[in-house]
């Protein structure tokens, strides 16, 4: 009872649990960045560019070591370990998987924020219906740092002449 | 604490300092002068049963207090409450010597050159203070571990090692580093006369890696279990576990008992791969290829168990800081019941057909002896001790994850020879699958991983556990911020594999790979200390490579 | 005439092409007994092929380092060429039966001049194990064949297995000529020169591309013809007292038979081989000089006539 197996001319199918490569799913992933944080060879970078307003999540299965561990801390599971295994190519570039998303827009400068618009809509999506004003969210939420910064600064200023007067 | 009590009452007003670490382990700090004669009063203490040198760490300490410190990490063992006690001593940053313990203790000799080379740390009276860790063309005064040296840094210098001259009359053997009997690389350099071993010289490191320095400059410590798993392919779980162990204790985290269970169990599954390997590898260097497909055959069921139950057929990856990260659900018990009854028949098998063929006898038989007393000199633990005579577990002597509560025997021999390690390890296996069993019956319920906020930084402990070479230790002293300031994994086989020349002399070059191989040498285990990222000291210059390295520096500063 | 011409053409065939068949039938019953798949019974041809193909790297000027491997192949060939095939013998006369001897022990020099003429200290292990080895297993082969000849009256290959009588030495004879022809066929447990995992294929260690495939297809060579000199002993005495060898049909009987013959040893051997680990040098010397001594005295009861 021989135990050769014909493979590579027949299929071999790796069981359900096996950590295979990586694969993000592009309508899911809001680019949080978690599973950047999270992957210890730093297979997945976050490079943001604030000249064009994208952010590209680079996902690169040549340095991922198959851990799983971004796939625990994904906040919306697009980030998945598949049952594939087999990942020789002849062109590196084939590895390399970016997803690409676009960063708000500061309404008050024009200048690019260092989140996206998939963020606030998750965040939209978490926190519960009751507690949140639509429209007074639509002034507040895209703004960038500095403005809004700015703007709680006037703000206060105003407030206290309004007290003073 | 009988020990502590002892060494109080000798030593008296030249002990600065006494902690407890753990519930088994204290931390002494003495006066530079008198610390070798703590140490060899210890280690040549006429009662205490098995002593051993477990460990020494230097670390550089100059950020906190200015000086450098070296450890050496004692245990006592034989008994189930023994304890392991780390004498520490500090030494000035301007000139950091100490008295060197090898002299006395010849298992000291490799630390001490490891200190030399990767610290600067310099051991006085050392009868070979040749390079040990770094390459032939590191420059000599670049101190890698040291805290200001950034860990992509690459220095060149030029290629020269010395090697110890031939004896009369014979010629150099070269093992090594390419040989089909290794499987790792590693140069073993007989000087032989005829077909008989008359001396050996071991140049090794060849696969250091740079895992201690990288895990105190970018890893978190969840991360740096990973890395530790990947110390080794064979034994990668035991140096995670032993990591999470020295952690967990460090930062008081009280892990739940399911998960201890869980990695009881994954640890004796690995001793089955490793063990089963192993026979596999001893009986294809004899010859017997048929012994050794066999043996492999069975080990490819472990693997396949070991596939549905973590998702690889190696490197688990189940272990996190607090806890394990799968669990066992009931259709995974019934595999590994499944497994075991099919290893229980086929093993029995397996050995019947080995001690049966009486060629394979002839070769394993009164070759490669190895004396009970050379073998505590030494500090050899694991098979390779129990085979000589030593009676030491660290399952049994110092319990940690669930062996507390498991019942298993211990085998010991006192022949020395390859035929008796390869005794130790069979009647292992059949120990590790009754304690599968164990394990599965106990299995309780609850959590499997606990949460952590923050770990006192500055905490010094050690995580110990058995691997299927012997005794995995590993030191970490917590950093601030949730990083580890210094990190020491010492493998089973760094105390082993200096006792290989000694088991060489008087046996012919047809012995060499068996003996080598008797001791189970994993030499990633062993040489996995500091480095520099091989990329960039290599001209490969790949684009993605370039791109990715000014990303890291560039997602950095976001 | 024709029956000359035929003869000679499948002795021909027998000599060079069967050795690789016969290894890759043994590769496959280990594989078996291994629960293997293992290569296909071709697959020697195809490794010989490949290697004769490719250009050697030569790691020294010598001139015996690339002559070697041809003096093997034609001691091997030479070996052979003295057995009988069916009725056929293709070089015969009074004596050869020391020639025969002489060229095997040729192929043994031919190997050690290969380990020698390289620095190496891998290739000198392997040469000195061969010279060990070789000279602890002539006399027995030497001694099982002499007391073979005693018995026959005759001192050529060829005639022996026509002329011999069963007497009880000869009945040991065959048991020392079993054991002669295993050692230096350089099956497992006693492929010690040429050992893989300990010395790195002894004497070829430095050989590659041509010079080695030669020296692999010479080695085949030379079992077959240790095992086909066995294996003539035993179905010749048989066969004559059944038909008559000597006539066309006869002979091609005769050969069909002995061919049937070495397949089923050569599978039982690939067995042993497969159950057995590799013995060490002077295990192996001790053994063999053990042997010749029992050699010894079945020659002194031959002598007897007994």
């Amino acid at each position: 009872m021989p135990v050769t197996l014909r493979y590579p001319f027949t299929e071999l199918e790796a069981p359900p649990e096996y950590r295979g490569l990586p694969h993000i799913d592009p309508k899911l992933c809001i680019g949080c960045g978690a599973c950047v944080n999270a992957c210890p060879p730093d297979a997945i970078l976050r490079i943001d560019d604030y000249d064009r307003g994208t952010r590209k999540i680079v996902l690169d299965i040549g340095r991922c070591i198959r851990c799983a561990r971004c796939e625990e801390v994904c906040p919306t599971g697009a980030i998945r370990l598949t049952n594939l295994f087999e990942a020789a190519s002849p062109d590196r570039r084939d590895h390399i998987q970016v997803v690409e998303l676009r960063l708000v827009r500061c309404k008050v400068c024009g200048n690019y924020t260092d989140f996206t618009e998939r963020q606030v809509k998750k965040a939209l999506q978490i926190l519960p219906k009751e507690i949140l004003e639509e429209e007074a969210l639509e002034e507040r939420v895209f703004i960038c740092r500095n403005c809004r910064r700015k703007g709680t600064v006037d703000a206060t200023i105003n407030a206290t002449k309004e007290v003073v007067l | 604490m009988k020990y502590l009590e002892e060494l109080k009452a000798k030593f008296g007003e030249r002990i600065e300092e006494i902690k407890q670490l753990a519930h088994n382990q204290w931390l002494i700090t003495v006066d530079k002068d008198i610390l070798h004669e703590v140490v060899v009063y210890f280690l040549k203490h006429p009662e205490w049963k098995e002593t051993q040198l477990s460990t020494m760490v230097g670390t550089d300490e100059r950020p906190l207090r200015g000086k450098f410190s070296v450890i050496y990490w004692l245990s006592v063992n034989g008994n189930s409450d023994d304890v392991y006690i780390g004498i520490k001593a500090y030494l000035p940053a301007d000139d950091p010597r100490f008295k060197s313990v090898t002299p006395f203790h010849k298992g000291a000799n490799w630390y001490e050159r490891e200190v030399q080379d990767l610290l600067g740390i310099i051991p006085e009276g050392h009868p070979d203070p040749r390079r040990l860790v770094l390459p032939d063309d590191w420059p000599s005064c670049v101190y890698p571990l040291r805290k200001d040296f950034h860990y992509s840094d690459s220095p060149q210098g030029k290629k020269y090692y010395p090697y110890r001259e031939p004896p009369q009359g014979t010629t150099v053997h070269p093992i090594g580093p390419y040989h089909v009997a290794l499987d790792e690389p590693a140069h073993f350099r007989l000087y032989v006369k005829g077909e008989e071993i008359i001396d050996c010289d071991y140049r090794g490191f060849y696969s250091h890696r740079g895992i201690e320095k990288i895990s105190e400059s970018r890893l978190t410590y969840d991360q740096i279990c990973f890395i530790a798993e990947r110390i080794c392919g064979i034994c990668g779980f035991t140096h995670s576990t032993a990591y999470c162990q020295a952690v967990e204790a460090a930062g008081e985290i009280e892990v739940p008992e399911r998960a201890l269970y869980i990695r009881t169990i994954m640890l004796e599954l690995e001793r089955l791969h490793s063990h089963l390997l192993w026979m596999g590898v001893a009986c294809h260097l004899t010859g017997f290829d048929t012994g050794f497909m066999h043996a492999w055959r069975l080990r490819e069921y472990v693997m396949w168990l070991c596939e549905r139950l973590t998702g690889n057929r190696k490197t688990y990856g189940i272990n996190l800081v607090g806890g394990v990260r799968r669990d066992f659900l009931d259709y995974r018990k019934e595999m590994i019941e499944d497994v075991l009854k099919k290893l229980k028949s086929e093993f029995g098998k397996l050995v019947d057909d080995l001690t049966s063929t009486r060629t394979f006898i002839k070769r394993c038989e009164g070759v490669g002896v190895l004396p009970y007393k050379l073998a505590h000199e030494w500090s050899v633990d694991g098979p390779l001790g129990r085979g000589s005579g030593r009676d030491f577990d660290v399952r049994r002597d110092h319990p940690y994850a669930a062996y507390g509560d498991l019942d298993f025997k211990v085998p010991v021999y006192k022949e020395g020879d390859v035929l008796a390690r390869a005794l130790v390890r069979i009647e292992e296996i059949w120990e590790s699958i009754w304690i599968i069993e164990q394990a599965l019956d106990q299995l309780p319920g609850g959590d499997i991983l606990a949460e952590y906020k923050e770990i006192p930084p500055y905490r010094e402990v050690i995580g110990t556990t058995e691997a299927p070479r012997g005794e995995n230790v590993h030191y970490v002293m917590t950093g601030p911020g949730n990083t580890v300031y210094r990190y020491r994994a010492r493998a089973a086989t760094y105390n082993n594999l200096p006792a290989v020349p000694d088991m060489l002399r008087g046996y012919t070059i047809a012995d060499a790979p068996l003996i080598i191989a008797s001791i189970d040498p994993c030499y990633s285990c062993t040489e996995r200390v500091q480095i520099v990222d091989v990329e960039s000291g290599k001209v490969r210059i790949l684009k993605e490579e370039e791109f990715n390295k000014l990303s890291i520096k560039a997602s950095r500063r976001v | 005439m024709m029956e000359k011409i035929v003869f000679a053409l499948i002795t021909v065939m027998i000599i060079f092409l069967l050795p690789p068949l016969l290894d890759g039938i043994s590769r496959k019953v280990k594989a078996k007994i291994q629960y293997r798949v293992g290569a296909s019974i071709f697959q020697t041809y195809y490794d010989l092929q490949s290697l004769l193909n490719m250009e050697p790297i030569l790691p020294t000027e010598r001139l015996a380092f690339r002559i070697a491997p041809y003096i093997a192949f034609a001691s091997a060939l030479a070996a052979a060429l003295l057995l009988p095939f069916g009725s056929f013998v293709p070089v015969a006369f009074t004596g050869d039966f020391f020639v025969f001897l002489y060229v095997l022990a040729m192929f043994s020099v031919a190997m050690m001049i290969a380990g020698f003429s390289v620095n190496n200290s891998y290739t000198n292990a392997g040469a000195n194990r061969e010279m060990m080895l070789i000279l602890s297993i002539e006399p027995v082969l030497g001694v099982a064949i002499g007391v073979f000849a005693l018995n026959a009256h005759s001192l050529s290959i060829g005639g022996i297995p026509l002329n011999i009588t069963f007497t009880p030495s000869l009945i040991l004879a065959y048991v020392l000529l079993a054991y002669a022809v295993y050692v230096e066929g350089g099956f497992i447990p006693f492929d010690i020169a040429e050992a893989e995992t300990e010395i790195l294929e002894g004497p070829l260690c430095e050989y590659s591309g041509r010079l080695l495939g030669m020296f692999k297809w010479a080695m085949l060579i030379k079992r077959l013809a240790l095992l086909w000199l066995f294996v003539s002993f035993l179905v010749l005495p048989i066969m004559k007292n059944i038909i008559d060898i000597t006539t066309f049909t006869g002979g091609l009987a005769t050969l069909a038979v002995q061919l049937i013959v070495l397949f089923i040893i050569y599978s039982i051997i690939a067995i042993i081989e497969a159950s057995n680990a590799r013995l060490r040098i002077d295990q192996a010397i001790r053994q063999n000089t053990r042997v010749f001594l029992a050699g010894l005295v079945v020659l002194l009861i031959a002598a007897l006539g007994w």
